[in-house]
């Protein structure tokens, strides 16, 4: 890896104002948490950033905490390991601690902040090599009559690139928000679904984090009585994968049936994908096998699978189904 | 941080860092984009962990950062700073090597040995932080660590003997109390 | 003059499989000769679980690898690589490169380059200033720097001008009429010390240069086709395999050390003569100022003999720059560049009576190994089982990819994946258990077909095998199932292998091989035969290796250090122990026969108290130094072949595996719940590194069968997944429980009568895999890897 400067940041608005500073001419300023997406950019050539602004320097940035009116509040550098074994996050948010077990290895768990995590962009062989990015090379035409296995089969004619964090599977289901501060003391909120957008290559982040704006955490809704939750990553090896798909179901329940209900594929669509007419079928009905069934068809319906990828749409739906049945059953 | 209450800018060129491995704090030349795998091996001539892929998918470079394993080529050196690292070095207390050591040893839990190191540092994490783990616990504990000779089996088995071994030990320091 | 025979003399040796039965038979055997081992059970040491002698080392992170080798005055280097599948170089300026901070010297490659198949007609490329680029990332030129930041760098720098070419990177693509040639012109390659290479003399048409049709193994035999019309049963069938990388977890690396009057090299190299060798040869120095050491080698099967191109880098720049440049290839170029095994398109047609006998086996095959050739798919067709009607046609097809290199049984795995599927599609047919087929065909002479006769009901009844159900027997989404295979190997020998052992006069035991260890063992079985010649421990001899300046050892591939090196060593300690013998004798008034080595003590058979430590017996004696060497002799019953660096013995090594399996047939998923695995290797020395090496073999088999694929981007020849994340290998929790059982059969041959069995151990694994596929779903899948994509597709036929 080429060098670069580094400053550590110490608090959020400092870092905010390193990030707006205007880079010199030797490459863009950019923030760096766990490292571990930013780590790999670099060393494939993708970034070669002039300033790295540290903000595991913040203070105070790293806490979980929960309570019954605001629900969960993971702070930015709040790492995966320690979502994965927060008892807060597994007794009320399992389908979240289950995305956040099983993502990477344990050693990139516990160096991996959720911030960094949403943040990421796709783990696509083409997009993490530097020759794909190049003058002249048409990186989606590549990908499109290429090797676009792991890729999308929904809303894939433009780009076929799919976000690649799997807590974020969990957390779109369970209606997270994510919280940015900005320049000038500004601050925002945005529903995660709408923060992440669809990747592409000309760009160089894929969600709508601002220039200077820092993710500084992540806050989801307090789930109601009785919530049922399940998540399910398809792997094709199993001791650490991308996934397949990734599925998270969140009911809620009134009795044996089903009052509202969140279904969000991952891995699928440029974004974590809600299964809409999936969720319209099992209102205020119990979910048996057979609606199970019938919901996850409807997941699949609509899917426009590439040459290389259409193995995933049978795949998708047996997972929808299972992890349907799983959350009823939770 | 200076007068302003600016933080220093450090880099791009090398400077001295001061880091704790293995119980001692030492001093190694490091730039901002130096890993601490980098920095172990070439600075401080620790050459026990080992670099497999660079890029944090097969856990040879683990080391333990304040006792949790890291991945430490995918570890930037300055992150380091202020942390207790051990290497594969600091594992055995001179002589008398860890209890997971003498188990790979007596189960062949290595062939080619390049995994070797990292494999112990994630075993000998896990058996320190649950002495009672179970097949499932060893094979998660290793789940990121990639051997290609093979030495799964009898890492699981040597592991679950060191953890035995603990247990046993454990047992009867509290049966003399 | 005639080469006069050496003198022999008869010796009985005890000749079968220890526990079943074993008979005496007569050898001759040279005149100094050692006596026959008796089985293990009465030996103190061979045959014993000792520790690994380096396990310490390796333990404590001390064990020094060639990536770890760090020199005074070390330089780092990085390679420069092409960024296109195929161009003529038209220019290659490396005018910034050279002045750079911190560069030491620059080298670009002007010759004909190592492990690629050449043209025969060597002035169809001549014009050519530099080699044409023939795949992504074939290397160019280097870079040798004071760091490694700056190499990197300043390899950046340097300008290539291409004049692209057509390119095809699928196997099927290149063999079409009219596709990209890879080569204008036929094409050779000489195997190497590895292996891998194919025939000369071929013919080539386009990309595809073929057929081999197996004369080396006496093809073709009778005639196949009229057989096949003329057969009962026929089973005519398509096999599909991938490409699979070696994935050693340590890449090739070197340390080249160039000075004025010598070269020395730090290898990782599985076969440390072959690196002084090709180093010698390319640099035109005497070899005796070539000196390579190797320590330890983190993993090669197969893909680290040689110097290689980066070795050709690594030297020249050492040379240019005058100090040791440190090559370490990063994990993207070990997957590109360092070798591969081939994929295959097996056409195999089986011709059978009705009782299952083989009448007939027809094989076509088409395999690419990139640049290179040795895409062959091995020789079970025409030694595994008896058929007197056998032709095959085996094809290379050059694509603009990556060179191939020998890998673990090289073409064995894919050959078997087709051979044993077919086996048991015919036992399915004939309505008979896959054993009793086996039981009925697997009747050849050699010992390893008899091992497997043992090695199947061994397995059978440790497997539970009497519970395979019929085809397609569960219900549910998730289906199990059952299936077996066998593997063949050849008992391979590296006839030069010498050893020598060596006393000093405080008692101190050494033993001297250049061999190496790439995880093998080595050290410790070469310290254990040693040892019990002196009634020592293992751990008290020293054991000597991975140095070109110790007696020439074995390479590590092809499955015959153990083999090679063990009845070496065994002569030598026999002779140094005959030599303190006669020199203690005068001292204890006895005949030096009458003087035994046990439990660390010498002494006269018989009287207790001439009795003394084994230090003591040599400072009694009178010893300074006793040194005595001896070379590998050949086989008692003489060889199938020979060549002065490679014969191959009467009898194979093999092995029979058990695979359960759970298939979800809605996600495609396929798990190996556990395999069973009984070997042969002549006589185990020891059976605790012989049971890893089972593991490693059926691990390795497992991942092929289930998870590894090369993914090359068509229209840029990119290798997308040259990683380890993208690139699947088994990980812990793909590891099913795996039983291994080891027989002991002794087969007369040599002084220890070791023989090997990496190889056999991760040929049979994916077609087990495979068998139980069709056992759990009743449906056949003959592409690998099992992946979901894969499964989902077998499932739909």
């Amino acid at each position: 890896m080429d060098s670069f400067e580094w400053v550590d940041a110490t608090s959020v608005e400092q870092a905010v104002a390193l990030l707006t500073a205007a880079a010199g001419p030797g490459g863009p300023v950019v923030a760096k948490a766990g490292g571990i997406d930013l780590i790999d950019l670099i060393k494939e050539g993708v970034v070669r950033p002039a300033r790295v602004v540290n903000l595991r320097s913040i203070e105070g940035l790293d806490r979980i905490a929960f309570d019954e009116r605001g629900g969960l509040s993971i702070d930015a550098l709040v790492t995966l390991a320690q979502i994965e074994s927060s008892p807060e996050v597994r007794g009320r948010y399992p389908a979240l601690a289950e995305s956040a077990r099983h993502a990477a290895t344990p050693q990139v768990r516990n160096a991996a902040t959720i911030g960094g995590n949403l943040l990421q962009r796709p783990r696509c062989w083409y997009l993490r090599n530097h020759y794909f990015h190049d003058d002249g090379v048409d990186a989606a035409a590549a990908l499109a009559s290429g090797e676009h296995q792991y890729h999308a089969i929904f809303d894939n004619a433009a780009c076929a690139l799919v976000h690649a964090s799997t807590p974020a599977t969990a957390l779109v289901a369970y209606g997270a928000r994510v919280h940015l501060a900005g320049p000038g003391g500004r601050e925002r909120t945005v529903p995660l679904h709408e923060f992440l957008r669809p990747p592409r290559f000309e760009q160089d982040r894929d969600t709508t984090i601002e220039p200077g704006e820092i993710l500084t955490r992540v806050t989801v809704p307090a789930a109601a009585r009785g919530t049922r939750a399940a998540y399910h990553k398809q792997t094709e090896r199993d001791s650490y994968d991308w996934p397949i798909c990734d599925v998270a179901v969140v009911l809620e329940m009134n009795g044996d049936a089903v009052a509202a209900a969140s279904i969000v594929l991952g891995w699928v669509a440029p974004t974590p994908r809600r299964a809409s007419a999936s969720e319209q079928a099992l209102i205020g009905k119990p979910l048996t096998e057979a609606l199970a069934r019938e919901a996850a068809a409807h997941a699949v319906a609509g899917a426009t699978p590439l040459a290389k990828n259409r193995f995933k749409v049978p795949i998708l739906e047996a997972v929808v189904r299972r992890t349907l049945r799983a959350a009823a059953g939770a | 941080m200076d007068q302003q209450g600016n933080s220093t800018i450090l880099g791009p060129g090398a400077g001295i860092v001061t880091l704790l491995v293995n119980g001692r704090a030492v001093r190694a030349m490091a730039d901002p984009g130096t890993t601490l795998a980098e920095v172990l091996r070439y600075g401080l001539g620790l050459t026990g962990t080992k670099i497999g892929c660079d890029r944090g998918a097969c856990s040879a470079c683990t080391v333990w950062l304040d006792g949790e394993v890291a991945a430490s080529c995918m570890t930037l050196a300055l992150d380091a700073r202020g942390r207790q690292i051990t290497t594969i070095e600091g594992l055995a207390d001179g002589a008398a090597l860890h209890a997971v050591q003498r188990a790979f040893v007596e189960h062949d839990a290595m062939q080619c040995g390049f995994c070797t190191p990292g494999m112990v540092m994630s075993c000998a994490a896990l058996v320190e932080r649950n002495p009672a783990c179970t097949l499932d616990d060893v094979k998660a504990a290793v789940s990121g660590h990639l051997c290609r000779c093979g030495t799964y089996p009898n890492v699981f088995k040597a592991t679950l003997a060191a953890a035995a071994q603990r247990r046993t030990s454990a047992a009867d320091a509290e049966s003399r109390r | 003059m005639s080469a006069q025979k050496p003198p022999t003399k008869t010796q009985t040796v005890s000749y079968g499989i220890v526990g079943q039965s074993i008979d005496q038979v007569t050898r001759s055997v040279p005149e100094n000769e050692p006596p026959p081992l008796p089985a293990n059970a009465s030996l103190k040491v061979i045959g014993k679980p000792v520790d690994r002698l380096d396990a310490v080392q390796k333990v404590t992170g001390k064990a020094r690898f060639t990536f770890d080798v760090q020199l005074p005055g070390m330089l780092y280097a990085r390679r420069v690589v092409s960024r296109v599948a195929h161009a003529r170089v038209i220019s290659v300026d490396t005018s910034e490169a050279e002045t750079y901070p911190g560069v030491r010297a620059v080298h670009v490659l002007n010759q004909p380059l190592l492990q690629h198949a050449r043209l025969r007609d060597e002035k169809a490329d001549a014009a050519a200033r530099y080699p044409t680029i023939r795949y992504f990332g074939q290397p160019v030129a280097a870079i040798a720097a004071e760091s490694q930041r700056a190499a990197d760098a300043a390899a950046r720098l340097v300008k290539i001008v291409y004049e692209a070419l057509p390119h095809a990177t699928t196997l099927e693509a290149a063999m079409q009429e009219g596709a990209p040639l890879v080569f204008p012109g036929p094409t050779e390659q000489p195997s190497t010390a590895g292996g891998g290479g194919a025939p000369p003399g071929l013919p080539q048409r386009g990309n595809v240069r073929g057929p081999d049709t197996g004369q080396m193994f006496g093809l073709p035999r009778g005639d196949a086709a009229a057989a096949v019309s003329g057969a009962e049963i026929v089973v005519d069938a398509e096999y599909r395999t991938q490409v699979q990388t070696h994935v050693p977890m340590e890449p090739h690396a070197m340390v080249a050390d160039w000075r004025e009057d010598s070269l020395t090299i730090y290898a990782s190299t599985q076969f440390t003569t072959s690196v002084r060798d090709e180093a010698a040869d390319m640099f035109e120095l005497p070899k005796s100022r070539v000196r390579v050491i190797s320590d330890f080698t983190g993993g090669g099967f197969g893909a680290k003999y040689g110097i290689g191109n980066f070795g050709l880098l690594a030297i020249n720049l050492s040379r240019k720059a005058g100090a040791p440049v440190r090559m370490v290839l990063d994990r993207r170029e070990e997957h590109v560049s360092s070798g591969n095994r081939p994929d295959s398109l097996q056409h195999l047609t089986l011709g059978a009576t009705g009782d299952g006998r083989l009448t007939a086996i027809q094989l076509e095959s088409h395999g690419t190994g990139g640049v290179a050739a040795g895409a062959g798919v091995g020789f079970a067709h025409a030694l595994m089982y008896p058929c007197a009607n056998v032709s095959q046609q085996q094809y290379d097809v050059f694509t603009n990819a990556g060179p191939c290199a020998a890998f673990r049984a090289p073409g064995q795995v894919q050959g078997i994946f087709a051979l044993e599927q077919s086996l048991d599609e015919l036992a399915h047919r004939l309505g008979l258990d896959p054993i009793e087929l086996r039981d009925r065909i697997d009747t050849g002479p050699t010992d390893d077909a008899r091992a497997r006769k043992v090695e199947r009901q061994v397995g059978a009844e440790k497997f539970g095998w009497s519970g395979r159900r019929a085809p397609n027997a569960d219900s549910g989404a998730v289906k199990r199932g059952m299936g077996m295979a066998q593997s063949q190997w050849v008992s391979v020998i590296h006839p030069p292998t010498s050893c020598e052992v060596r006393i000093t006069d405080d008692g101190s035991v050494e033993a001297f091989t250049s061999a190496q260890d790439v995880g093998t063992g080595t050290r410790t079985v070469l310290a254990q035969v040693v040892a019990e010649e002196f009634g020592l421990r293992a751990e008290d001899v020293g054991a000597h290796i991975g140095d070109t300046r110790y007696p020439s050892g074995p390479p590590s591939g092809g499955s015959r250090v153990t083999g090679s090196l063990t009845p070496a060593a065994r002569n030598a300690a026999y002779r140094a122990a005959r030599e303190l013998a006669a020199r203690l004798a005068p001292a204890l008034e006895a005949n030096a026969d009458d003087i035994v080595f046990e439990s660390g003590r010498v002494g006269v058979r018989g009287a207790p108290a001439t009795w003394m430590p084994f230090k003591d017996a040599v400072k009694k004696a009178g010893v300074t130094e006793i040194s005595h060497r001896a070379v590998r002799q050949d086989d008692y019953e003489g060889y199938m072949m020979s060549m002065p660096q490679f014969a191959v013995g009467r009898h194979g090594i093999g092995g029979v595996q058990f695979a359960e399996i759970d298939v979800d047939t809605e996600t495609g998923s396929v798990k190996v719940r556990r395999l069973v695995a009984v070997h042969d290797c002549g006589r185990p020395i020891n059976p605790k590194l012989t049971e890893s090496q089972i593991y490693g073999g059926v691990i390795q088999g497992l991942s092929y069968a289930l998870y590894e694929e090369r993914h090359l981007d068509p229209a840029s020849g990119i290798h997308l997944n040259a990683n380890v994340d993208q690139y699947k290998i088994a990980g812990s929790r793909e590891i099913p429980e795996i039983e291994v059982h080891i027989l002991e059969q002794l087969g007369g041959q040599s002084s220890t009568d070791a023989r090997g069995v990496a190889e056999p151990a991760n040929v049979a694994t994916a077609a087990a895999i495979a068998n139980a596929f069709f056992n759990a779903t009743g449906k056949r899948i003959r592409r690998l890897p099992l992946t979901p994509a894969n499964v989902l597709d077998a499932l739909r036929a």
